[in-house]
């Protein structure tokens, strides 16, 4: 179907920077979004449809573009664009193909992996969390607006022409399915803000890492029409978690929800727990949700003692602080633990468990008491444990910063480990890293 | 026998050829206007494999449902254009969260027979709704939408103004070999895929759609020769009119099947604004 706007349409920025439509690329429940080129390259153009093209949406996204967010986590509005008749759009950064939509992870349509989900649960996280931090509520956090890299867990949020201040009054609620309870009900002074964000999130991350809806059980199978009514029975004004420790009600079924009564298992206490207090208490009372740092913390954690199956070589997402190995999901024999490195960050003290599996990995955030986000790319990369070319088995840890490490042995003898060295894995093994102290433990 | 209705903005063909070797016609289709004429239609190929023997009624209650909730959802439609930004984004949402459902929840009532009961009541859910396994591809198009949705095998093709084809519902991943997707799939409202689109302009429309059960698309040994025939079917049209394509139809989805060796299914649908004064349903006229 033809968009909107024909492809050669000429078009200016508030600015009076000029660009040419040069093709649709997709569609949304707001406007269309077209590929243009012009002095500023090549970027995408959402162009709304006219019944949304209101002078509140313009306030909305020309308050955005004034913010001038530089955020790499967001595809956030960078000018006001306007045509020759009325309407009008804005643009932004075309989303990198690397980045893949929710609804192909539902569908399993992508190869990912455990540690890829938790990583991107991370980074979203951060990033609603980063947003939060500047007084910006986002109000319409959905499956539809997070965008993942299957490979490394990297997010990207989209359609971020919803987010206003904190506190300020506009008509958009958000999909109803993410919406909080007291949105849902239209409790009397309910409004969307960065409490509500909170609940949205948390639903986000259990489909994420569940690939189910954690208020769609046995009562959804009740429904004859999911209509408006249905839904704000469903999400408003009588949620129910699946997995409520003290009420089945809306337990899962048998046959129905297979997939999250394979997928709750595999998700270790310390994620459990939270979600529990967010769709028990949580529900109930806005302020028992489950914070950005909670889920932070929990998930960086969560992250770092990911254990792979000796036998079939599947992920495993273990408690950070078990020492008895558990079984893997997948082909049920018992898990082997690899040892742990303990950093212990120097004021405050923060203490860090990572697993120290196959090629894992010290980034400099695990180094800071209060990372301002986790970067888990070359650049951030501290220390890698890497197999000794000649000794297969033999295991040390490479010092990948650009400073020499100090190192203690259990026994007493010290180290320097230059840049580039690497220092044979001890039980006992202490390590200064500068910022922080490591040591290995067996268990 | 070949059927052309000539509906207020479309002239739609529809038609079905039974595979040469098969015992019965797995395939429906059904196609339904609104007073509004707005425009519903489906085709749905039951699996025909021994596991789902009754796939013939598991086909025909998918497209009868598809329908009758498609007439609802075009209501729906008409009613979020005249209710702002927020009918949009609610329209959007309930194409793609809550049509899947609801046309999939119906569906199983229908074929298990249990309207009005609870579905989590039922004991071996999937192993009552094997025997009916089914495709479904179905459309609605308003003055103002066109919207699709596809669970399964089969081909919707849309042909714009300037000729342009799109195949906007086709798997990020091919299916491999004759495994499909299927209304009987657990959670099949998940793996069904969603195609809306919200021009507010009846000019915006495509000049041409088209759904076909796969036994047309695999009757050609390249992918290229389905599209030259979907193209061929448009030009043929823009130049003889409807009624001529209309007459040819049976025997092509014939000579299909004998390739395919499935029952071959096709609805198309031609818009009428886009259609040339000097085309063959105006010369009969």
């Amino acid at each position: 179907m033809s968009g909107m706007l024909a492809t050669g349409t000429r078009l200016t920025t508030e600015d009076g920077e000029e660009m040419v439509v040069s093709g649709l690329l997709g569609s949304g429940g707001q406007g269309e979004v077209y590929q243009v080129k012009g002095a500023m390259g090549e970027k995408a153009l959402k162009w709304y449809y006219p019944g949304c093209a209101t002078a509140e949406q313009w306030d909305i996204v020309h308050n955005l573009v004034g913010r001038g967010f530089t955020d790499d986590r967001f595809l956030w509005p960078q000018a006001m664009v306007t045509g020759p008749r009325s309407g009008f759009g804005y643009l932004m950064d075309i989303r990198p193909e690397r980045f893949r939509g929710l609804p192909d992870l539902f569908r399993r349509e992508l190869d990912t992996s455990p540690l890829a989900l938790v990583t991107a649960g991370l980074h979203m996280v951060e990033a609603y969390q980063a947003l939060h931090s500047k007084g910006i509520a986002y109000r319409d956090i959905s499956y539809g607006n997070l965008f993942f890299d299957p490979d490394n867990g990297d997010v990207l949020v989209c359609d971020n022409d919803n987010a206003v201040g904190e506190g300020e009054v506009t008509g958009i609620a958000g999909t109803m399915e993410f919406m909080a309870p007291e949105l849902v009900r239209g409790d009397p002074g309910a409004m969307p803000g960065t409490q509500t964000d909170l609940h949205s999130l948390s639903v986000l991350l259990f489909m994420l890492l569940t690939n189910h809806h954690p208020l769609k059980g046995r009562a959804e199978l009740d429904i004859n029409c999911l209509d408006e009514a249905a839904e704000r029975r469903l999400f408003g004004k009588r949620p129910v978690f699946v997995f409520d420790p003290e009420n089945d009600a809306n337990c899962p079924d048998p046959d129905e929800h297979r997939t999250v009564l394979l997928t709750w298992p595999t998700i270790p206490p310390v994620l459990q727990k939270l979600f529990v207090q967010n769709f028990t208490d949580g529900l109930r009372d806005a302020s028992h949700r489950v914070r950005e740092t909670q889920w932070r913390h929990a998930l960086s954690e969560v992250r770092d003692t990911i254990v792979v199956c000796a036998d079939c070589g599947k992920q495993n997402l273990t408690e950070p602080r078990e020492t008895k190995p558990g079984v893997c999901w997948r082909c049920r024999h018992t898990l082997m633990l690899p040892p742990r490195l303990v950093v212990t960050t120097r004021m405050p003290k923060v203490e860090r468990h990572l697993r120290l599996r196959h090629k894992a990995k010290v980034y400099a955030h695990h180094l800071q008491a209060e990372p301002d986000r986790h970067r888990y790319g070359p650049d951030g990369l501290v220390a890698e444990l890497v197999e000794h070319p000649q000794k297969p088995g033999k295991y040390g840890l490479a010092n990948r910063t650009g400073t020499t490490w100090s190192t203690r042995r259990s026994d007493g003898t010290a180290q320097q480990v230059a840049p580039g060295q690497t220092v044979p894995l001890r039980a006992g093994l202490e390590v200064d890293l500068g910022l922080a102290r490591a040591v290995v433990r067996e268990h | 026998m070949t059927v052309l209705r000539e509906e207020k903005y479309w002239d739609v063909l529809y038609q079905s050829a039974q595979g040469p070797a098969k015992r019965r016609n797995q395939d429906s289709s059904a196609v339904r206007v609104t007073s509004d004429g707005d425009l519903v239609f489906a085709v749905a190929d039951g699996h025909g494999a021994p596991v789902h023997p009754r796939s013939h009624v598991g086909s025909r209650h998918a497209v009868e449902v598809f329908t009758a909730s498609g007439i609802e959802f075009a209501v729906r439609a008409r009613a979020a254009a005249g209710s702002g930004p927020g009918g949009f984004r609610r329209l959007w949402t309930d194409a793609h969260d809550r049509m899947p459902r609801e046309l999939v929840l119906k569906w199983r009532r229908q074929v298990l027979g249990t309207d009005g009961e609870s579905l989590g009541e039922q004991p071996r859910l999937y192993e009552s709704l094997r025997p009916f396994g089914t495709t479904l591809i179905g459309v609605v198009l308003t003055d103002g939408l066109f919207a699709a949705w596809q669970l399964g095998d089969g081909d919707l093709v849309v042909v714009d103004d300037d000729g342009s084809l799109t195949q906007p519902l086709t798997p990020a991943r091919p299916e491999l070999g004759d495994d499909t997707e299927s209304m009987c799939s657990r959670r099949a409202w998940q793996l069904m895929r969603v195609h809306c689109a919200l021009p507010g302009d009846p000019g915006r429309l495509p000049r041409m759609v088209a759904l076909s059960t796969d036994g047309l698309s695999n009757s050609f040994a390249e992918r290229d020769g389905f599209v030259r025939f979907v193209r061929d079917v448009d030009r043929r049209i823009t130049a003889e009119g409807p009624a001529a394509v209309d007459e040819a139809l049976q025997g092509w989805l014939a000579q299909a099947g004998r390739y395919s060796g499935d029952d071959t299914t096709a609805v198309v649908a031609r818009n009428r604004r886009t259609l040339p004064p000097h085309g063959g349903r105006e010369e009969e006229d």
